[in-house]
């Protein structure tokens, strides 16, 4: 599957192309064409799309495609970056300082164990069902992550740097922005790419169960509608924006470590 | 005048409930603008010494100083160039060789002309911008040494700096080392399981036994090398012809040998 | 520098002052009398509560049996991905036809969060077991897949190499080289597999469930009782710490005895 073969650049469109004309056509086939599926239980591609155009044109579940996603993305970013980054000041703190680690460590172990989705009936408990409870899911669901990771992204620099890094007297914000953040740079990114797609899914999760717009409540009124065609689209929308949000970190991964060999 | 002295030094480990001695009343003096070596078998202690002068390790018992102050702490006064290169995978070579040299507080036009001093003394011309998963083991190897140079150490110590290299790249090491060392001369503790190594470089080699390390013979080299004016021969393998070349690497072999215990598998 | 390990006791100070200052802080807060007790109990209430749904039953059930309701579904998703997924991963990593074919599909889904799909769940099982089935298996099957798929691909050439000069035929070479050399990535898979699974379920549980610890806490989220809701989280993380332990220990028995 992600084994590179070095095709030259049309080959591999083609391939792609063919693939996805291939897919098109065997849904089509097994829908509506030859009814191996019943249109009730899986739509048809025009269904599909006659849900993509009305959500596109004239607004699905209090709002347009566009206003879906939007709302959405914003939730998850500002969710994200928050809890990324209290994440990965906290693990680099605990990589750093056994002391610190000594002291967060109990708490952060209760945490672990809870799964983000978890959280949701808790959040909402507390802070209603507005978007205050989502944030506080996102915040959890993306926190975790980002500790282990940026911990670990320091305990795995290799001694001998830190040993160059005495010898050639390193120390305070120089010691932290010239050794130990660049090393555990790597990690720390890992992490991030899990916080993002912990973030994610939660947003969609706590959307599923009581919001007012959102991509996850295309899903929920398209299930209470019965209506499989918008649930498709639904979960496509769903799967696009979490995939070009992680390509959109790896860029940003890319150019923040220059020095990386790339696999 | 800056010497290395090791005064009656122990270094005792407590592992797993034992104690273990990994060296046991060293006493050494390296002294000013000296190529010392150490050679010894594999655990005998030899790398523990380097370290306790670097201020990476601490002895149990005795003192390590240098230059007259007892060796707390690591510092760019003592120099260590790493088996590993260590050099730092998120900077350029140029960055890399500058680093110390910030933390000396070196104004910029200084640390220019020292650091385009040993770029160009190591042959690292035009990888300056290069990061070092770009270049080879040698090479990074040559960045570790600019590095440790350019500081301008009190002392030099190196922990087998040529061990992680094939045995071609290691030899045009030797010989660059040796130029090197002979332009720029100072005070240098190498490390060294290669006999061949400690012989073409050394001023003295220092011959340790097995654990627990003692020193178990001193000798003198620079008195043959320069009566058989070695420096002035181009080729390591010519050197490695020169009678006292062969007697003084006989010698130390035997030595060796004898800390050998049947059945060693090393 | 990297600091040097703290001593034992050192260590178990430190750990004390930050467990229990979290809970001084927690209970402090309960005991305010900013909110009533029903919203923020205390650790102790929480206790207590989590005590008294292991005996009685809340919303039909005992926590004991909400549980087993859970662990059931879990195990069926759970299995089932096993079940398809290492099989598929190694017939794919054999046969490149069946790779080509199956992996755009894969790619194509693998991207929709597994509670994407509860309307589908919803629409085709409605409030049946098939529900929380389908999402969870939706969860744990992509890393069984591609950790299988991986680990079958990167089989140390020179093991097939071995086994070939000493001729051994093409079904001992898969069965009796290749497969053993998998299991390690297989169990790898099948851990991440566990987690993710084990996290599904609870979202599956929210929403299409009508039994299990995830409508428990649903359920008592509707009765205002944070006690019960964190008893429910409490009951998740103890039995999702279970599992991975298990499945860590069966990791680590596999590598010793590989000497890995």
């Amino acid at each position: 599957m992600k084994v590179a073969s070095g095709q030259p650049w049309w080959r591999a469109l083609l391939t792609t192309a063919l693939a996805l004309a291939g897919a098109l056509a065997a849904w089509q086939l097994l829908t509506a064409t030859w009814g191996v599926i019943s249109p009730a239980r899986f739509p048809p591609p025009l269904e599909a799309y006659g849900a993509l155009r009305q959500i596109v044109l004239d607004g699905y579940s209090n709002g347009r495609l566009h206003d879906h996603v939007l709302r959405s993305v914003v939730l998850v970013t500002m969710g994200f970056v928050v809890a990324s980054a209290a994440g990965v000041a906290l693990g680099l703190a605990m990589g750093a300082s056994r002391v610190v680690e000594a002291v967060a460590n109990p708490v952060f172990l209760l945490l672990r164990p809870i799964p983000p989705l978890a959280w949701i009936p808790l959040a909402i408990v507390w802070l209603g069902l507005g978007d205050a409870a989502k944030m506080m899911v996102i915040f959890m669901a993306a926190f975790v992550p980002s500790v282990i990771n940026s911990y670990t992204g320091v305990r795995q620099i290799e001694r001998p740097i830190f040993e160059a890094a005495a010898m050639l007297d390193a120390r305070g914000v120089r010691y932290w922005r010239e050794v130990l953040v660049p090393g555990a740079l790597p990690s720390i990114f890992t992490g991030l790419r899990l916080s993002l797609q912990a973030s994610w899914t939660t947003l969609v999760a706590a959307e599923l169960v009581g919001a007012i717009a959102g991509l996850g409540t295309i899903l929920n009124q398209a299930a209470q509608d019965i209506y499989p065609g918008m649930i498709v689209v639904g979960m496509a929308s769903v799967a696009l924006c979490g995939w070009i949000m992680t390509q959109g970190l790896g860029w940003i991964e890319r150019r923040a470590m220059p020095w990386r060999v790339v696999h | 005048m800056a010497i290395i002295r090791f005064e009656h030094v122990d270094r005792v480990f407590h592992q797993n409930g034992q104690d273990f001695t990994a060296l046991k009343d060293i006493n050494l003096e390296v002294k000013d603008r000296e190529f010392v070596a150490i050679v010894g078998p594999s655990g005998c202690g030899k790398t523990t010494c380097m370290r306790m002068a670097a201020g990476l390790e601490h002895p149990t018992g005795g003192t390590v100083s240098v230059d007259g102050v007892v060796v707390r702490a690591p510092g760019p006064d003592r120099a260590v160039v790493f088996q590993q290169f260590a050099l730092f995978p998120w900077k350029t070579v140029w960055d890399n060789v500058e680093f110390g040299l910030l933390s000396l507080g070196i104004a910029e036009a200084e640390r220019r002309r020292r650091i385009e001093h040993y770029i160009g003394l190591m042959g690292l011309h035009g990888y300056e911008r290069a990061y070092p998963h770009q270049l080879s083991g040698g090479m990074q190897q040559r960045v570790a040494i600019a590095r440790a140079y350019v500081l301008d150490p009190k002392v030099l110590l190196m922990d087998e700096p040529f061990g992680a290299l094939d045995a071609q790249t290691r030899v045009v090491m030797q010989e660059e080392l040796v130029r090197l060392a002979r332009q720029h001369p100072r005070t240098v503790l190498f490390i060294t399981h290669a006999v061949e190594e400690a012989v073409y470089l050394a001023d003295r080699i220092v011959v340790m036994s097995r654990r627990p390390g003692t020193l178990r013979e001193i000798l003198d080299v620079k008195s043959a090398r320069q009566a058989e004016r070695w420096d002035e021969i181009e080729r390591i393998e010519d050197v490695m012809d020169q009678p006292t070349f062969v007697h003084l690497r006989t010698h130390v072999w035997k030595l060796l040998r004898e800390q050998q215990a049947p059945g060693d598998t090393h | 520098m990297l600091q040097p390990r703290l001593a034992t006791n050192r260590w178990l100070q430190l750990s004390a002052i930050g467990a229990i200052g979290f809970l001084a802080v927690w209970t402090s807060a309960a005991l305010s009398g900013l909110t009533s007790r029903d919203f923020l109990p205390t650790p102790w209430d929480v206790l207590q509560r989590f005590m008294h749904l292991v005996r009685e039953p809340f919303s039909g059930a005992t926590l004991g049996m909400h549980l087993l309701s859970s662990l059931q579904r879990f195990g069926m998703g759970f299995g089932l991905a096993a079940l398809v997924g290492v099989p598929l991963g190694l017939l794919m990593a054999r046969f490149r036809w069946l790779d080509r074919l199956v992996t755009p599909a894969f790619e194509a889904v693998r991207f929709v969060a597994p509670i994407a799909w509860v309307p589908f769940a919803a629409l085709w099982f409605g409030t049946g077991i098939g529900g929380p089935v389908l999402i969870i298996f939706m969860g744990a099957f992509p890393p069984v897949l591609i950790n299988t798929y991986r680990g079958a691909r990167q089989v140390d050439l020179k093991y097939i190499e071995a086994a070939q000069m000493l001729g051994a035929s093409h079904w001992r070479a898969m069965t009796q080289v290749m497969l053993p050399a998998t299991v390690p990535s297989i169990v790898a898979g099948l851990r991440i597999s566990a987690g993710l699974g084990w996290q599904s379920l609870v979202g599956a549980e929210l929403i299409v469930a009508s039994s299990g610890v995830g409508y428990l806490m649903v359920k008592g989220q509707a009765a205002i009782s944070t006690a019960t809701v964190m008893s429910g989280m409490l009951a998740i993380g103890v039995v999702g710490v279970i599992i991975d332990a298990a499945l860590r220990r069966v990791q680590l028995t596999i590598e010793t005895r590989r000497g890995l």
